[in-house]
C-alpha cells in the first residue's frame, strides 16, 4: 500500500511517501536545516505559514521516492492537533491532490502518528492489544493505553509544559538560545548532575498521575538566581554542563516515576511499549526507558532514525497504513477538515 | 588514500591540494577570485564562498542546488570580526565567551553586511568560529568571512570524506568547485549545533505609554492564590462579556505563573479542558464546558506582525475572550485595541525575599 503522506501542523512543512510500514521518502523543510540538521531555528510565523514551500516538498517527496502519484494508493494528511491555519494549509493540498487523482485520503492524527511511528521498518504487522504509549515532545507529553487502533485511553499527560518545552526554557535559562533541548542533551553529557539540586515534581502526589514540569522551570530558574547573587560570574562552563545535567535528570527521573506509579498499580498485561515524539530522540531517555520497560516485562520501541521522532510526514503515512489495515477507512475528502484541539480518545 | 579517480569526475589534480601553507594561499586566491573550495573543519566538510561578494553566493546556491531562500552561516575568526556582521546580545557573548571557538553556530541579527541570501529572511546571522587552524588561518589572510555551509548538495549525506561529497554531486556541480582541500577522512563528529539568540532580544514595552484607570497589587502565597485572583479579576469584568472582547495581556519571567493564571480564569469561565501551556502552538482554544477563551503565547513570536496573522483583529472585532503570555513582545498590537477592547494588563513578579511559591501581582485596565 503506497501513500502520500503531508503534516503541516506546526513550524514543519513536511511530506513523505511510505509503502506499508516502510518509509520511501521522507522530506521536512525546517529553516533549521539551512545551517544543520541538528538543533533548531525558529522560522517565523510567515514561514510557518507553509504556503510557499509546501508544493515543493511534495515534489520531493514524490520525486526521491522515485515512484509517481498516479501509482499511489492512498494520500493521508494531518487533521489535529495542531496550529489551525497551518494545519488548512496541508488539507488543502492533500484534498486537491486527491480530487485531482481520484486518489482516497485518510485523515490522521498527528499524535497517532508519533505514537505509531516506531512501527516504521519493523516488522510487527499484527499489533497485539493492549499495548502502552508514550508521545513525549515539544507539544506533548501523554501516555497512553492503547485498546485497538483507534481506541485509546489517557493514562498520564501534563498539566502545563510539556517535556520538550521544558527542556527548550531551561536551555534558555542558561543563555542557549531557544528551542535549545538538543544542545541541554549534548552538555548535559559533560556534567555531574548531582552538583546542584532541584526537587522532583510531585513526590508522593503520584496518584494524582500527572506530570508536571511548570514548578521545576521556577525551581531551576531561583536556582540559578540564587547562585548569581553569590557568585558574579556564575555560570561558568561547567556550571552551565552541570545545570543542564541537573535539569535533564531531573525533569526525565519525573517521567520515569509517574509511569513506574501507574505500572505498578495497573493489572493488565501489556506487551509492547511504543515511544515517539521530538524528545525520544534523547538517549539518555531512551536508555531509562529501556530500562523500566525491562523491569515491567515490556519491549520498547523506538523510531529508528531521528528524522522520525521530530515532527515528520513519514510518521503520518505509517499511521494512515494502520488506518486502512484495521478498517478506520478514509472519507470523503470533502468532508475532512481541521481540528486544531483534536484529542487521543 | 584517496578513493575517487579525479578523471572520472571531470576533476583536475591541480583543483586538489593539501592542508597547510600552500592550501592556505591557494584557497584564498580562490576566495578572492569569486570562487567556490570546499575545506575540512572541525565537525565536516565545508563548502566556502566569500560572504561578502554576491557573485561567489550566487555560485553557491547553484552548488548546493537549493530551491529556496535558505540562509548561510558564516565563519570568521573571533568576536570581534563576528561583531562587525551582527549585533551580539548577552546571551550571546555569553556563549562566545563560553563556547567559542568551537562546533556551534550562534544566530544573532546581522548587520546586513554581507551578500544577499547569506542572512534569513528575517536578516539573522549564523556565525561559526571553527576550533580549526586552517580554516581560521584562511579567514584571517583573506580579512573576510566565508560560508560555513557544509559541501554535501541538500538532503545529501553529511561530508566527512571527499568522495562522499563528489560521489553525490552531478558532473555540473563539481564543474562549480574551483578548489578542494583533501584532509583525508575527518572524524564523525556532529554538524555544529545551532543556537538562536535573536529571539532573547529585550523587547520592552514602552510603559510611559499605558495610563491605568486603576493599579492594584497583591501578594500571592500560592498557585490556589493565583487563580482565584484570576477568579475574581474575571468576575469583575465578565458584565463585558459579549458586548466587547477582554484581554488579559500577561507579562512576568519564565515560571511566574502565566499559565496558572490562565488556568484560574478557565476555572471561572466554566471550562472543564486541561489548560496547558501554549507555547509550542502558539494559540489554543477552550470552549468545552463554558465559554470561549483563546490562550496566546506570544514568547515565539518574532514580531508583533505574527499576532496579526493568528487572526488577532478578528477576534477582538468578535468580542472574544483572549489570555496572552509574553504580552509585552507584542504590546504595539495590543494597544490599537485600547478602545475596542477591555485590556488588563497584568505582572507577575518574583519578590526579592519570600517562599517559593510567592508572587508579586499587579494589574489594571487601560484607560
Amino acid at each position: 500500500m503506497k501513500i502520500l503522506a503531508i503534516d503541516t501542523s506546526c513550524d514543519e512543512t513536511a511530506a513523505a511517501i511510505t509503502e506499508n510500514t516502510r518509509i520511501l521518502s521522507n522530506v521536512i523543510w525546517s529553516q533549521a536545516s539551512a545551517h544543520a540538521k541538528f538543533g533548531g531555528v525558529m522560522p517565523s510565523l510567515a514561514q510557518r505559514m507553509h504556503e510557499e514551500r509546501i508544493d515543493w516538498v511534495i515534489e520531493q517527496a514524490i520525486k526521491r521516492s522515485k515512484l509517481k502519484i498516479q501509482n499511489l494508493d492512498y494520500l493521508a494528511v494531518t487533521i489535529g492537533p495542531g496550529l489551525s491555519i497551518a494545519l488548512g494549509v496541508g488539507i488543502d493540498r492533500a484534498r486537491k491532490l486527491a480530487e485531482k487523482y481520484g486518489k482516497p485520503l485518510i485523515a490522521v492524527n498527528h499524535l497517532e502518528g508519533h505514537l505509531l511511528s516506531p512501527l516504521a521498518n519493523s516488522d510487527i504487522l499484527n499489533l497485539k492489544f493492549p499495548n502502552l504509549g508514550l508521545v513525549i515532545s515539544g507539544g506533548n507529553t501523554i501516555f497512553i493505553k492503547m485498546n485497538q487502533l483507534g481506541s485509546y485511553e489517557i493514562l498520564a499527560q501534563t498539566t502545563d509544559d510539556a517535556l520538550g518545552e521544558a527542556l527548550d526554557k531551561a536551555a534558555r535559562m542558561l543563555g542557549l538560545g531557544y528551542p535549545g533541548g538538543a544542545i541541554l542533551e549534548k552538555l548535559a553529557r559533560l556534567g555531574n548532575p548531582k552538583k546542584f539540586s532541584l526537587p522532583i515534581p510531585l513526590i508522593g502526589q503520584e496518584n494524582r498521575q500527572i506530570f508536571s514540569y511548570s514548578g521545576l522551570k521556577t525551581s531551576f530558574y531561583r536556582l540559578i538566581e540564587a547562585n548569581k547573587l553569590k557568585d558574579l560570574h556564575f555560570p561558568s562552563k561547567h556550571d552551565v554542563y552541570d545545570l543542564a545535567a541537573t535539569f535533564q535528570n531531573v525533569a526525565f527521573t519525573h517521567l520515569i516515576r509517574i509511569i513506574s506509579y501507574i505500572l505498578k498499580n495497573d493489572d493488565t498485561t501489556y506487551r509492547d511499549f511504543f515511544v515517539g515524539g521530538g524528545v525520544s530522540a534523547n538517549i539518555e531517555i531512551r536508555k531509562r526507558l529501556r530500562n523500566l520497560a525491562k523491569e515491567n516485562g515490556l519491549q520498547t520501541h523506538f523510531p529508528y532514525t531521528q528524522r522520525l521522532c521530530g515532527d515528520n510526514a513519514a510518521m503520518i503515512g505509517i499511521a494512515g497504513y494502520f488506518y486502512v489495515t484495521t478498517g478506520n477507512l478514509t472519507k470523503n475528502p470533502k468532508e475532512i477538515d481541521r481540528d486544531p484541539n483534536l484529542k487521543l480518545s | 588514500m584517496v578513493s575517487y579517480t579525479l578523471s572520472d569526475l571531470n576533476m583536475l589534480p591541480e583543483k586538489v591540494v593539501k592542508p597547510g601553507k600552500n592550501g592556505v594561499l591557494k584557497a584564498v586566491d580562490v576566495f578572492n577570485k569569486g570562487g567556490l573550495v570546499i575545506y575540512p573543519t572541525e565537525t565536516l566538510y565545508g563548502i566556502g564562498a566569500d560572504a561578502t561578494n554576491p557573485e561567489a553566493i550566487k555560485k553557491l546556491t547553484e552548488y548546493k542546488n537549493r530551491s529556496f531562500g535558505k540562509p548561510y552561516s558564516i565563519a570568521v575568526i573571533n568576536q570581534e570580526m563576528a561583531e562587525e556582521y551582527v549585533q551580539l546580545n548577552n546571551t550571546a557573548k555569553n556563549l562566545y565567551r563560553q563556547f567559542l571557538p568551537g562546533p556551534l553556530t550562534i544566530i544573532s541579527k546581522g548587520k546586513h553586511r554581507v551578500a544577499p541570501g547569506v542572512e534569513s529572511e528575517e536578516g539573522t546571522l549564523g556565525i561559526r568560529i571553527p576550533d580549526y587552524k586552517l580554516v581560521i588561518d584562511i579567514v584571517k589572510t583573506l580579512g573576510r568571512p566565508i560560508t560555513a555551509t557544509s559541501a554535501n548538495a541538500s538532503y545529501k549525506k553529511r561530508p566527512y570524506k571527499i568522495s562522499d561529497i563528489l560521489n553525490s554531486l552531478s558532473r555540473k556541480q563539481i564543474g562549480l568547485i574551483d578548489l578542494i582541500i583533501d584532509a583525508g577522512e575527518l572524524p564523525k563528529n556532529d554538524p555544529s549545533t545551532v543556537i538562536d539568540t535573536s529571539l532573547d532580544y529585550k523587547v520592552t514595552l514602552r510603559q510611559g505609554k499605558i495610563k491605568f484607570s486603576d493599579k492594584n497589587e497583591i501578594l500571592s502565597r500560592s498557585e490556589e492564590n493565583t487563580q482565584n485572583l484570576a477568579k475574581e479579576i474575571w468576575q469583575k469584568y465578565e458584565h463585558n462579556y459579549k458586548h466587547r472582547a477582554i484581554i488579559f495581556a500577561l507579562q512576568g519571567e519564565m515560571g511566574a505563573g502565566k499559565t496558572i493564571f490562565t488556568k484560574g480564569l478557565g476555572k471561572a469561565m466554566e471550562i472543564t479542558e486541561l489548560i496547558t501551556s501554549p507555547t509550542f502552538a502558539l494559540e489554543n482554544e477552550y470552549s468545552k464546558g463554558g465559554k470561549k477563551l483563546y490562550h496566546f503565547d506570544a514568547w515565539r513570536m518574532k514580531n508583533s506582525e505574527e499576532l496579526k496573522v493568528l487572526g488577532f483583529d478578528k477576534l477582538i472585532k468578535n468580542k472574544s475572550v483572549i489570555s496572552i503570555e509574553w504580552a509585552e513582545r507584542v504590546g504595539d498590537i495590543i494597544h490599537k485595541f485600547d478602545d475596542e477592547a477591555i485590556i488588563i494588563w497584568i505582572k507577575i513578579e518574583n519578590p526579592q525575599a519570600g517562599g517559593e511559591n510567592e508572587r508579586i501581582i499587579s494589574w489594571g485596565i487601560t484607560k
